[in-house]
């Protein structure tokens, strides 16, 4: 969810430099802490340090009078500045910690001065909180608006982990609004967004906040007559409803894989220090920039000495190569990749002339970043390989693919209840059992209820709250048939037509080793054989032809015959939006309100009806 | 008509630096007389407050009437009276102006008024412990003030917007200080403010961090004065001898005995100074301007005097006139200073000679083409600085004449200029009496400047401005309907409540036609509104209201006007959830607990959202209240949840079974969740079977909370295999999962002996090829191997493999007869022995 915004933009990154948004959220960190005069000791959130980490360095944070850091945590702070400032999201839980710790020193007769900077904007809640608990007079309250945070040069992201629970969950749209604000931002540097297309309930409550006049309100005043944006062509939201079936998929590519088995969070995983610094390469002044720190790190205490590890492309070019690449194409490419190296290494050593040498020893500082970039990725896949292998690993894959073909779904729900049985993880065993509700429309309710019961009694009752939540609207992606009649008049509206869409979004591919290169091209190949519904709905947007069949496959027959022949000119181009012409009734058929709002702006009033220009390439 | 510009110069250091002294108004007999009174200015041609001095003695008589109360006046620099009002608040130890002309009283007490010019007021204060102790002294600037407490301590307030005061650093004084003052936040490099307090003989210099002694061996001063720019002091010794310093004491600038100036009497009253460069300091009757290297200028005037510092020169009310001194201008300098040769002059004087139709004109213009350019910018600017339409009109016209000579010139400046002073000269008309000078002007920019139009009420010249420079007149607007909303009460009350109505409904017609003829779409209604509501117009505020657009604007108005519904509505609209929480939080206080709830449950689907957000506010903050929330709107299964959630918060065996029985009941009463009632019943009763097993075990061994399955393998792991399958019998565990856990639990404990035992019980639900695939994963190869024997024919042969029995594997492919499989195998084989010895089994076969 926090992504949304981010596929979006990816279409057209030639054309924006994202990033002038880390400088804008680096220049507003350090205007927020400067506003505090003096030494300081700052208190962090945790879950803001990662996306921090992604803006800034602890460098810029001490250059700017943060004389120590420490985790918001429950329990007393010992600072040695006067300055305390703290560092946090609006939440009621972090508030009172805060109090908790400022009545603390109140109680040792401290005097402090406390700045509670709240991201990404001050929070009536926490004033209260903090009204409540009596500490409200001694805290300076400011705000720091750390918005959209580029991951890469097309990916932006708002960064939020729990973005998810608090709409789906919980029912908090302060998310929706945040992205909206943010999303304003992003038009006043590029221009307002010229058509707004999407799909789902929440994806409409954002498209209606943009789109209302009155957002004004947030953006400077004086920006009264923003011009449509000549850079960006359409806004495409969509809400994770939308496309409940992918996130309970296993990921298949590379970077998938190291998500699902290691886990990346803001960018960074955590990896045995061993992968990252050689003691070879330890002098080299490469591995400063490949494994940089996040802003947090020194006060991380280190377990089993790992080390987090920014995975980035801009340092890192076999990164870029690998991470789409679909895991069983890896350990080729990372062998190609060792191959080239090798050659490299040995036709430089055969240099005979001065110059010769001289250029290869220019060369070698690039070599060795390239050397370490290979060692890191071949650990990585090592590391993932035993993963794959597991017997689970492969049967819950297995269900994944039966269940998507929708072959022999009550077999595969005995197949999930056996593995209940030999203790799998919850949650491998909750991904499948949604996946198997949402594809079959449904489970039987005996056989629901029968396997509800099978994982409180394996995993425990604790977890009946999570279930019942998994269950109701407006989540409801585990539903019986038939439903109970009390919540049946809600749902119908949100079941959801996957064996329809298969058709006529093609879904599922043939995933035959073979052809698995072929279709390269087709994002099908992520998830062997898969493609995601959120990626075919873009496509339904933005690049139609993708939709209805393989670019690879028709180009096949050319680029056969003429071997040389580049493989791109197999990939589908982009076209001008047209909204969601030829693909209505298919969109219309999955729950949620469909979007498609063409912004008139007096700059461009004229021309509304007609499709907008397009200057992508 | 006009004078020469020159007339009012006056010479300093050998003639090459200027002083003019610009007569700005003539003021006679419209102010009384100053030297009773305490008095603060406005900078950038802005108003004077005064008040009578108590310390002074008067003489009572028909011409000055009684002041009994205390009462504050404002006059503009032209004399004009402003604004009276009186003061009946504790006494008031100072009083100054912030940037926007609103005049700011500080009393003894600590607290402090905000006053426009039209006599509105907002009241601050700054906090309880200020008042206890007592203010004696201020220093105020344009965007916030320094209070001196009687513990002799100091304050900060930044702002006007009622912050809480920040307690600068302790200076630890022992007795008031002599003299002191501030040097404003954006003078500072720090940007924080700086106060300068004379003590004994030296000055310290105070931040909100630090106390610095500056150790001089001069003082006392007694006064200290630091320049517009912030970058320069002058301060008076107590000897009398004016010394002037850089802020930071390193460098001395210059040094004045003020003791010599003739024709001087008494102390000096005011050191302000002229621009960054000199310094004017006054006494009754006489003005003196030091320069920069000690020479003087004196000015006389009839009576006592005050002078306002300005950041171009200063502008001193005499009791006839209003002057400005200043220095002249560089632009003016080169064109007007008698003899001066350069391009601008000649440019000036060729102009005139083409006016006389004198043929010098060609040849002045030909003898200064290569800096023509310049010489016409140079009179655009020195338009700029003259005071009399006449000579800003000359001087434009010598650069437009200039300019018909240039291939090319930008003409923006020109035609700006030309806009700027018609602006000027409309504001500094004495009626308005607002003598900006073009520096100024440029410096406080025009939007500014029409907020100071509005201030004074004057909405026509604002609008007229505004548009005339192209701003958007939102601003002038919104102050007009404001004060036509105060202005029309009168009219509209007294004659019934119809008379009202109607009234307000012209008022809001009057005011939302003249924004939308005006395009001034961007103003709040709100703000207006709330104006409405503040002087009692209720209906009036809900009709204008209703055309805001902003919920944030619109919200607060609505719950203060108590329209609680309406208010949580449009709150929810706005999608903004800060919104949402503040009206809720806001409710939640006011209203009673059930009206409360009534109000969002009423609401229906649209309150959706702010009662979800509710729930989330009360889960971590207001348990029980939300279980009232829960209750009252018969939500049984999110009771249940609340329930099961403080189960698992609860440290107690007791408390936790209470909360499970009591979500067991609930979710009983709902009739679609007998799966969770049953389920929920379970729970209950898994938590005392774990407690009575605690007990059978003496508490040695912890059951309490674990899952079904992680006591059935407690109890195995700490053989107690009777007691495992009361519980699986108990639980109605499957089979399979049982035989599962059984195995796990067994090899965790290597009891190999009962996992055969167990094995050997009964036909395993599960076969035997998790055994052996468990056992090996888990390390224990050979204890693996007698089950192989146990699996399916055709797998054996790969578990063998996977025990490390090659021999065996081998074997069974021979027994099999299948050949293909050896094959496969070798492939795989390890070392040459295995292989060997596969090789030999290879050829025995067939």
């Amino acid at each position: 969810m926090a992504d949304r915004g981010a596929q979006n933009d990816a279409v057209s990154a030639n054309a924006l430099d994202m990033n002038i948004l880390r400088e804008i959220a680096k220049k507003s960190l350090v205007d927020a802490l400067n506003s505090v005069n003096g030494a300081k000791t700052l208190v962090l959130d945790a879950s803001i340090a990662g996306p921090l980490g992604l803006v800034t360095e602890v460098s810029l944070l001490k250059h700017h009078g943060v004389d120590k850091m420490f985790w918001l945590e429950p329990g007393p702070l010992t600072a040695t500045t006067t300055n305390i400032v703290y560092l946090s999201r609006p939440s009621v839980k972090l508030t009172k910690i805060i109090a908790d710790q400022i009545k603390r020193h109140g109680r040792e007769s401290q005097k402090r001065n406390y700045t509670l900077i709240l991201v990404p904007r001050p929070s009536t809640l926490v004033s209260r909180i903090l009204e409540e608990e009596g500490v409200l007079g001694e805290v300076n309250i400011s705000a720091y608006n750390l918005q959209f945070i580029p991951l890469a040069d097309d990916v932006i992201s708002l960064e939020r982990d729990n973005a998810f629970k608090e709409l789906w969950v919980d029912g908090d749209e302060t998310m929706i609004y945040d992205s909206a604000q943010a999303l304003i931002s992003l038009q006043n540097l590029y221009g307002t967004f010229p058509r707004i297309v999407g799909k789902g309930h929440l994806a409409s409550r954002l498209a209606a906040l943009l789109a209302k006049p009155a957002s004004k309100a947030s953006g400077p005043s004086s920006s009264d007559s923003l011009l449509a944006s000549p850079v960006i062509d359409s806004l495409i939201v969509f809400d994770r409803r939308v496309d409940m079936i992918t996130p309970f998929l296993t990921q298949l590519t590379y970077e998938g894989l190291v998500d699902e088995l290691i886990g990346i969070r803001n960018s960074h995983v955590e990896l045995p220090v061993s992968l990252l610094t050689p003691a070879s390469a330890q002098t080299t002044p490469n591995t400063a920039s490949t494994s940089q720190q996040p802003s947090a790190a020194p006060i991380i205490v280190k377990k089993e000495s790992k080390k987090k590890h920014h995975l980035t492309t801009l340092t890192d070019p076999l990164f870029a190569e690998l991470r789409d690449l679909n895991f069983s194409a890896v350990g080729r490419r990372l062998n190609k990749v060792a191959h080239r190296l090798d050659e490299d290494y040995k036709t430089n050593l055969q240099s005979k002339t001065v110059a010769q040498l001289r250029d290869f020893v220019g060369k070698l500082g690039g070599l060795q970043t390239e050397h370490q970039a290979l060692r890191l990725h071949t650990g990585l896949s090592e590391m993932l390989l035993p993963f794959t292998r597991t017997e689970q690993f492969n049967k819950s894959l297995e269900i994944q693919q039966n269940l998507l073909a929708s072959y022999e779904a009550n077999s595969q729900i005995a197949a999930i209840e056996e593995m209940i049985s030999q203790g799998a993880e919850l949650q491998v065993i909750l991904r499948l059992l949604c996946l198997a509700s949402i594809t079959t429309g449904g489970i039987k309710t005996k056989v629901l209820e029968n396997l509800k019961r099978e994982i409180l009694q394996s995993y425990g009752y604790e977890y009946l709250p999570l279930l019942l939540s998994l269950a109701t609207p407006p989540l409801g992606v585990l539903l019986s048939t038939p439903l109970p009649p009390s919540t049946a008049a809600t749902i119908p509206t949100s079941k959801y037509p996957y064996a329809a869409l298969r058709k006529s979004l093609r879904l599922l591919i043939d995933d035959n080793p073979e052809a698995l290169e072929e279709v390269e091209n087709d994002i099908s190949y992520v998830y062997s054989g898969y493609a995601p519904i959120s990626i075919r709905l873009v496509q339904c947007i933005a690049q139609k032809g993708g939709v209805l069949s393989n670019p690879a496959e028709k180009e096949k027959g050319p680029s056969e015959a003429n071997a040389g022949a580049p493989k791109t000119s197999g990939k589908v181009h982009a076209h001008p939006i047209v909204g969601w012409k030829g693909f209505e009734d298919v969109v219309e058929a999955i729950p949620g309100e469909t979007i498609d709002i063409v912004l008139n702006h007096p700059e461009r009033g004229a021309s509304s009806g007609l499709p907008i220009t397009n200057i992508r390439k | 008509m006009d004078e020469h510009p020159t007339t009012s110069w006056q010479a300093m250091q050998d003639g090459n630096v200027f002083y003019r002294r610009q007569h700005l108004y003539n003021i006679s007999g419209k102010l009384p007389d100053l030297s009773d009174f305490i008095i603060a200015g406005c900078r950038y041609g802005g108003p004077i407050a005064i008040m009578r001095d108590t310390s002074k003695i008067v003489t009572l008589n028909r011409a000055a009437p009684a002041l009994s109360k205390s009462q504050v006046q404002v006059y503009s620099p032209a004399g004009e009276a402003l604004l009276l009002f009186s003061w009946d608040q504790g006494k008031i130890v100072r009083f100054g102006w912030a940037l926007d002309e609103r005049l700011i009283l500080l009393n003894e007490e600590g607290v402090y008024r905000i006053y426009d010019l039209q006599g509105e007021y907002q009241q601050h204060s700054l906090g309880a412990e200020a008042a206890e102790v007592g203010i004696i002294d201020a220093r105020i600037h344009d965007n916030g003030l320094v209070a001196l407490t009687s513990a002799l301590t100091l304050l900060e307030v930044k702002n006007w917007e009622g912050g809480r005061p920040l307690t600068l650093a302790n200076p630890s004084l022992s007795e008031p200080p002599h003299a002191w003052a501030i040097i404003p936040p954006d003078l500072n490099i720090s940007r924080h403010v700086e106060v300068l307090l004379s003590v004994e003989s030296t000055i310290f210099t105070v931040d909100n961090l630090e106390s610095i002694d500056q150790r001089l061996s001069r003082g006392p001063f007694t006064h200290i004065s630091p320049s517009p720019n912030g970058k320069s002091l002058a301060l008076l010794t107590f000897t009398g001898t004016l010394w002037v310093v850089s802020t930071d004491f390193q460098r001395s600038m210059a040094e004045f005995e003020t003791n010599n100036v003739v024709g001087a009497e008494g102390f000096v009253k005011q050191i302000e100074w002229c621009g960054n460069d000199a310094i004017l300091l006054t006494w009754d009757g006489l003005a003196v301007l030091v320069g920069p290297f000690g020479d003087t200028l004196q000015y006389f005037y009839t009576g006592s005097l005050f002078a306002v510092t300005e950041t171009d020169g200063v502008r001193v009310m005499g009791p006839e006139v209003c002057d400005l001194l200043q220095k002249v201008p560089a632009s003016t300098l080169s064109i007007f200073r008698p003899g001066s040769t350069s391009p601008s002059a000649i440019l000036y004087d060729a102009w005139e000679s083409f006016n006389n139709r004198s043929p010098k004109a060609d040849e002045s213009i030909r003898s200064i083409k290569p800096e023509l350019a310049k010489a016409v910018d140079e009179c655009i600017e020195a338009a700029g600085q003259e005071w009399e339409p006449y000579w800003q009109r000359r001087l434009l016209n010598a650069a437009k004449f200039g300019r018909g000579y240039l291939d090319f010139h930008n003409p923006v400046d020109f035609v700006n200029m030309g806009q700027t002073l018609k602006v000027l000269n409309a504001v500094r008309f004495y009626e308005i009496g607002i003598p900006l000078t073009y520096s100024q002007y440029n410096y406080t920019s025009p939007s500014h400047l029409i907020t100071r139009l509005t201030s004074r009420n004057l909405h026509l010249l604002a609008l007229r401005v505004s548009s005339f420079l192209n701003l958007r007149p939102d601003v002038v607007l919104k102050h007009w309907a404001c004060a036509k909303i105060a202005r029309t009460r009168p009219s509209a009350t007294g004659t019934g409540k119809d008379v009202e109505l109607t009234g307000d409904d012209e008022v809001c017609k009057m005011i939302v036609e003249k924004f939308e003829q005006l395009g001034g779409t961007d103003v709040s209604y709100a703000d207006i509104a709330k104006r409405a509501w503040e002087i009692g117009r209720i209906s009036l505020a809900t009709k204008l209201l209703d055309h805001e657009t902003k919920a944030s604007d619109q919200v607060p108005l609505l719950l203060t006007m108590k329209e609680d519904r309406l208010a949580l509505n449009k709150a929810v609209d706005s999608g903004d959830t800060d919104m949402v929480y503040y009206v809720l939080l806001h409710l939640h206080k006011r209203l009673p607990l059930g009206s409360f709830f009534r109000l969002i449950e009423d609401g229906g689907d649209n309150l959706a959202p702010a009662r979800r957000l509710l729930e989330v506010y009360a889960r971590e903050q207001d348990r029980e209240m939300l279980r009232d929330f829960y209750y009252s709107d018969d939500r049984r299964v999110e009771s249940a949840v609340l329930s099961l959630d403080e189960a698992s918060r609860a440290t107690d065996q007791t408390a936790k079974l209470t909360s499970v029985k009591t979500a067991q009941k609930f979710f009983s009463e709902d009739k679609d969740r007998n799966f969770e009632a049953k389920m929920m019943d379970e729970n209950a009763r898994l938590l005392t079977l774990q407690q009575q097993l605690e007990k059978e075990t003496d508490g040695k061994i912890s059951f309490f909370g674990l899952s079904v399955n992680d006591t059935i393998r407690q109890c195995l792991v700490n053989s107690l295999s009777k007691r495992a399958d009361k519980v699986k019998t108990e639980f109605r565990v499957p089979d399979k999962r049982f035989w599962y856990l059984k195995l796990h639990s067994l090899t965790e404990v290597r009891d190999f002996e009962g996992l055969d035992a167990f094995s050997k019980s009964k036909r395993s639900p599960i076969g035997y090829e998790p055994f052996v695939r468990h056992l090996v994963e888990k390390g224990h190869a050979k204890e693996a191997i007698p089950y192989v024997s146990r699996c399916d024919s055709p797998k054996k042969a790969d578990l063998y493999v996977e025990c490390g029995e090659w021999r065996l594997a081998g074997k069974e492919c021979k027994d099999r007869g299948d050949k293909a499989k050896l094959e496969e195998i070798r492939k795989k084989c390890p070392n040459s022995m295995i292989l060997r010895e596969l090789d030999q089994i290879a050829s025995t076969m067939k």
